[in-house]
């Protein structure tokens, strides 16, 4: 600790604080631009400057300048007035004076400062800058007429995102930021920028000229589209959401959001929205009033249950309390057939962790991340579903030179940062990389093996997988793989980054083992600092897998009620929140499944294909029209706020279930998310929180550092290895999250529909170009995709995301995770 | 205090007489009002456009609430107000909005005969304010 003077108030603070940040946490108002919270000091602007007795003779920036001991600094003096007002006349001189058609204006900090210093007039003169706006992309204005060139969009593109869109060009007066080549914006969309940006230089494009800031609306709520759990601030203008504000102060995301977050709002505000209950007559959905659509329901399920049995699908972004209230609906209704979100795919969780670990859920926390010694990331995919937790991994690299090592069958942003190692397997390899992980810590004697259960057998069981044997068969290099061996073992503190959901079914458990393996013999998992993260990818994965809704013992889980179904031994499905159709495995047993089932209803916010065929289809609330908690990927239970009324007469799944419980002669009643989170507090001890006491960061159940209760090693498995000249993988794309982001504009902007992506290499064998329209065809299915050819694709392996209902991947992929195709032009 | 009272008597008298009157025959005779008379609001157009640039300032600041603006982005990708309304019935007439305005795309006339028989009739929109 440090004591210092400031304005002649004493003050301790850290070493490591700057002036400004001695002055700020103690209530003492310095001016500044270039500074940011989140980004390393820069001192650009020189708006900041303040006196300091040691260094008499010059002004000190003070948000670069570090505190020492017995400094004594004076914050404002007539000498710094007049600086910081000159500052200000250099800063109008090329500014052009847009402040009435700007949608800064009202929040612009260089506005404010031009007002607190009463700079009215100006003694400087010079041409205003004349600059062409970029309207090439289709989500941020960038006008660099406004510019200051205060740095920040640069810094945190480069130091946040890890992206690098922008740099300084040219010199003195022609100073400006430009991307490469100057061509216009190409890049993640993810909007950090814009949120840093001090002036109207960069604007959210889909937001241009809706509102001035002070008549928006806000309301700080939990983004409802992955596990990461970003706190998103709703901009609410009348009772519509226009815009997503920045929000620095509050979450664990610390205002990073991804381009789902920041420009994915507008599927809540869609014209596609479902308004009211519609009960099939004939061949027809005709819309009704909700008594008579309950009613049908009620008597559809009740007399399933008489017959062959109902079923209840849920999908993953509801709350933890609506989940409640559905699994007690089961309950009611008299059926353990209850599962959500594809019900193979977080069986890594629900089965490999805690065969190992003994726990359902990640180990730590993210902000743990940053400080660790090695991130070991499992698929590059791991930043396309959960992107912001990457801007942290990024961090971890950048910041604190971690080493950053990833076990992929292909290119991503992640290999792409500082010193990142990429272990390249062969597509869906990346179990065979991780056994071979675990084999060499064993050989070389690295492993902590004290106190670990199953160590024979899983000796054993990595006889197959020594480095060189897996070095043959993935691809991966051996005295790589070994490197990265020791790397995790000697490292302080690591972090082990897997994602599961719905494109990730395959071998989840097993990778689930191998990583949770890898986790007991490197010591990682319930090590202070270190954790094992086990990343769901919806916004409320965790929170289904806490409240266990799942199939009771001796009932049927998702995939087995579809079997069922499609055998026509399933009287009636009700699918809640999910469009399985579009997205789940295997979509020709789906389509089976549903035709055949006597019964379906179908609760979602549009008329899914899955809805489509329902007999029954009942409008429910987006996140953003109602109030519960999250629970997000690593165990952060956060308070869901609704900021507008839902479109008609959509209501809440919370609501709905409790009504429809009540037409089964149930005794649920709706009464409110804090009243039934106490009901699961009873249930489930971990939640035994006072809804009240949830705040801005959210509680995380467990604690920072959740102990394993069991240290038992799995055996070690093979993926089977798919050979073929061409082979494609699925998986989520950056830009979008499960299929509720394909019906918002701000990622359909950039990516608009379903594409393969493939290696320049192959696209020149082939002779395709970016945006030709091919065929890949394999497991007797044939599918039209666009190309996409870049340079993150291996040679021969081919990538299609499955948010996308009309690609058709899910037709193709049943249950492997690699598929060898043809493809053609 | 005679004298006060028959100087002001004087006045009074001064003024009785026909051609000092202050009163007119309103309404065929009508006063003109001062320039700085705070009438009926006027928009002021440009060549092809309103001079409005639809920045929110003056439903900002009227105290009555009474304008109503809605932005929006034309063809040239410029902002200007889709809608302009004030509602005359709850103007109180303070010139705020004039004083806001920072391109003086709002103005206020002289015109005062303002009655109407309908509600609605007080609706100024933009086309008739720009008239
Ligand atoms: S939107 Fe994100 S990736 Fe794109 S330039 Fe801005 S910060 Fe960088
Ligand atoms: S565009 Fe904005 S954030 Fe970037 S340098 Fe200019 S003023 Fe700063
Ligand atoms: S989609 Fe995930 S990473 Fe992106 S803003 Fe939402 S919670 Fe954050
Ligand atoms: S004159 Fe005053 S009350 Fe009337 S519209 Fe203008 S600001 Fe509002
Ligand atoms: S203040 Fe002037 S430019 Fe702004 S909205 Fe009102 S009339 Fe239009
Ligand atoms: S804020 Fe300190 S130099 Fe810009």
């Amino acid at each position: 600790m440090v004591n210092l003077t400031i304005d002649g108030k004493q003050i301790t603070v850290p070493k490591n604080a700057t002036i400004y940040e001695a002055a700020r946490d103690n209530g003492i108002h310095i001016p500044v631009l270039c500074y940011a919270k989140k980004l390393l000091p820069y001192g650009a602007c020189r708006i900041c400057l303040v006196e300091v007795e040691q260094m008499k003779g010059r002004l000190i920036p003070s948000c670069t300048t570090p505190v020492t001991e017995g400094m004594v600094v004076t914050t404002t003096s007539e000498e710094i007035v007049k600086v910081r007002k000159t500052v200000l006349e250099f800063l109008l001189v090329n500014h052009v004076i847009d402040c009435p058609v700007c949608d800064k204006g009202g929040e612009c900090d260089l506005q404010d400062l031009t007002y607190e210093y009463e700079v009215v007039t100006n003694r400087f003169e010079g041409e205003k800058f004349d600059l062409p706006t970029d309207e090439v992309n289709p989500l941020i204005e960038r006008n660099m007429n406004r510019c200051v060139l205060c740095g920040k969009c640069v810094r945190v593109c480069d130091e946040v995102v890890g992206y690098g869109s922008y740099s300084f060009i040219n010199r003195g007066f022609e100073t400006k930021i430009a991307t490469a080549f100057d061509r216009g914006l190409h890049c993640e969309f993810c909007g950090q920028c814009v949120s840093m940006c001090p002036v109207g230089a960069l604007l959210p494009r889909p937001f241009k000229f809706k509102a001035r800031p002070w008549q928006l609306n806000e309301v700080d709520t939990v983004c409802g589209y992955c596990g990461n759990g970003c706190t998103v601030t709703l901009g609410i203008l009348d009772k519509k959401v226009e815009t997503i504000r920045f929000n620095d102060k509050i979450g664990v995301n610390d205002g990073n959001l991804c381009i789902r977050g920041r420009f994915g709002y507008s599927y809540v505000n869609s014209d596609d929205r479902l308004t009211k209950p519609l009960v099939r007559k004939g061949n027809q959905l005709v819309e009704t009033e909700w008594d008579e659509a309950l009613q049908v329901v009620a008597d559809g399920l009740k007399k399933a249950q008489d017959g062959k049995g109902a079923g209840i699908l849920s999908g993953a972004r509801l709350t933890n309390e609506e989940m409640f209230l559905l699994k007690n609906l089961a309950k009611t209704l008299g059926t353990g057939n209850l599962d959500h979100s594809g019900g193979e795919c977080y069986k890594g969780v629900t089965e490999g962790l805690l065969e190992t670990l003994g726990v359902q859920a990640s180990t730590g926390t993210f902000p743990q991340i940053e400080n660790t010694d090695v991130v070991l990331a499992i698929r590059n995919d791991f930043y396309d579903t959960h992107p912001v937790v990457g801007m942290v991994i990024n961090q971890a690299v950048r910041r604190n030179n971690a080493q950053l090592l990833v076990v992929s069958g292909k290119g991503g942003k992640l290999s792409k940062l500082p010193r990142a190692k990429t272990l390249l397997s062969g597509p869906g390899l990346e179990l065979d990389v991780l056994n071979g992980l675990c084999q060499v810590l064993l050989e070389e004697g690295l492993a902590k093996t004290d106190g670990l259960e199953g160590l024979v057998a899983l000796k054993q069981s990595l006889a197959e997988f020594t480095a060189d044997k897996v070095a043959t068969k993935t691809g991966v290099d051996a005295d790589a793989l070994r490197e990265a061996a020791r790397q995790l073992a000697g490292a302080g503190n690591a972090a082990i980054m897997l994602a599961y959901g719905l494109p990730y079914t395959p071998l989840s458990k097993e990778l689930a083992v191998a990583a949770a393996n890898l986790s007991l013999l490197t010591g990682i998992a319930g090590r202070e600092g270190s954790g094992i993260y086990l990343c769901g990818e919806k916004a409320n994965s965790q929170g289904a897998i806490d409240l266990g809704l799942l199939p009771a013992a001796d009932g049927l889980g998702a995939q087995a009620m579809l079997d069922a179904a499609a055998g026509g031994k399933l009287d009636a499905l009700y699918v809640v929140g999910e469009d399985p159709v579009a997205s789940f495995p295997d979509r020709d047993k789906v389509e089976k499944a549903l035709e055949q089932v006597p019964f379906l209803v179908v609760q979602d916010l549009f008329l899914s294909s899955t809805a489509a065929k329902a007999n029954v289809v009942l409008p429910a609330a987006s996140f953003a029209e109602k109030d519960g908690t999250f629970t997000n990927a690593e165990r952060r239970i956060q308070r869901v706020r609704a900021g507008v009324p839902s479109p008609g007469e959509a209501k809440t799944d919370g609501e709905i279930i409790a009504a429809l419980d009540a037409q089964l002669g149930g005794s649920l009643a709706f009464t409110g998310p804090e009243a039934i989170f106490a009901e699961i507090g009873k249930d489930v001890p971990a939640y035994a929180v006072n809804y009240t006491e949830i705040g801005p960061q959210g509680v995380v159940w467990g604690g920072e550092i959740l102990q394993p209760v069991a240290r038992k090693l799995g055996e070690a498995v093979a993926a089977p290895m798919v050979e073929g000249a061409y082979r494609l993988v699925t998986g989520s794309a950056l830009h979008h999250s499960g299929t509720t982001s394909t019906h918002a504009k701000g990622p359909l902007a950039v990516v608009p529909e379903p594409f393969v992506e493939m290696s320049r290499a192959d696209a020149a064998t082939l002779g395709v170009k970016e945006g030709d329209l091919v065929k890949v065809a394999g497991n007797g299915v044939e599918l039209k995709l666009k190309a996409k050819v870049d340079l993150r694709m291996p040679q021969g392996v081919l990538f299609a995301p499955y948010h996308f209902k009309e690609s058709g991947v899910n037709r193709m992929f049943k249950t492997e995770s690699v598929i060898s195709v043809t493809i053609s032009k | 205090m005679f004298l006060a009272i028959a100087k002001g008597l004087s006045i009074t008298f001064k003024h009785v007489f026909p051609g000092n009157s202050t009163t007119v025959q309103y309404p065929a005779v009508k006063l003109t009002p001062s320039d700085r008379f705070r009438g009926l609001h006027r928009l002021v157009p440009e060549q092809d456009r309103e001079k409005c640039v639809a920045c929110y300032l003056c439903p900002t600041v009227c105290p009555a609430k009474c304008i109503t603006v809605e932005s929006a982005e034309n063809e040239k990708g410029e902002k200007y107000p889709k809608v302009y309304t004030i509602d005359l019935l709850r103007c109180i007439f303070c010139g705020y909005c004039v004083e806001a305005c920072p391109v003086e795309a709002i103005e206020m006339t002289d015109a005062y005969e303002l009655a109407n028989f309908n509600r609605e009739d007080f609706e100024f929109t933009k086309e008739r304010l720009l008239k």
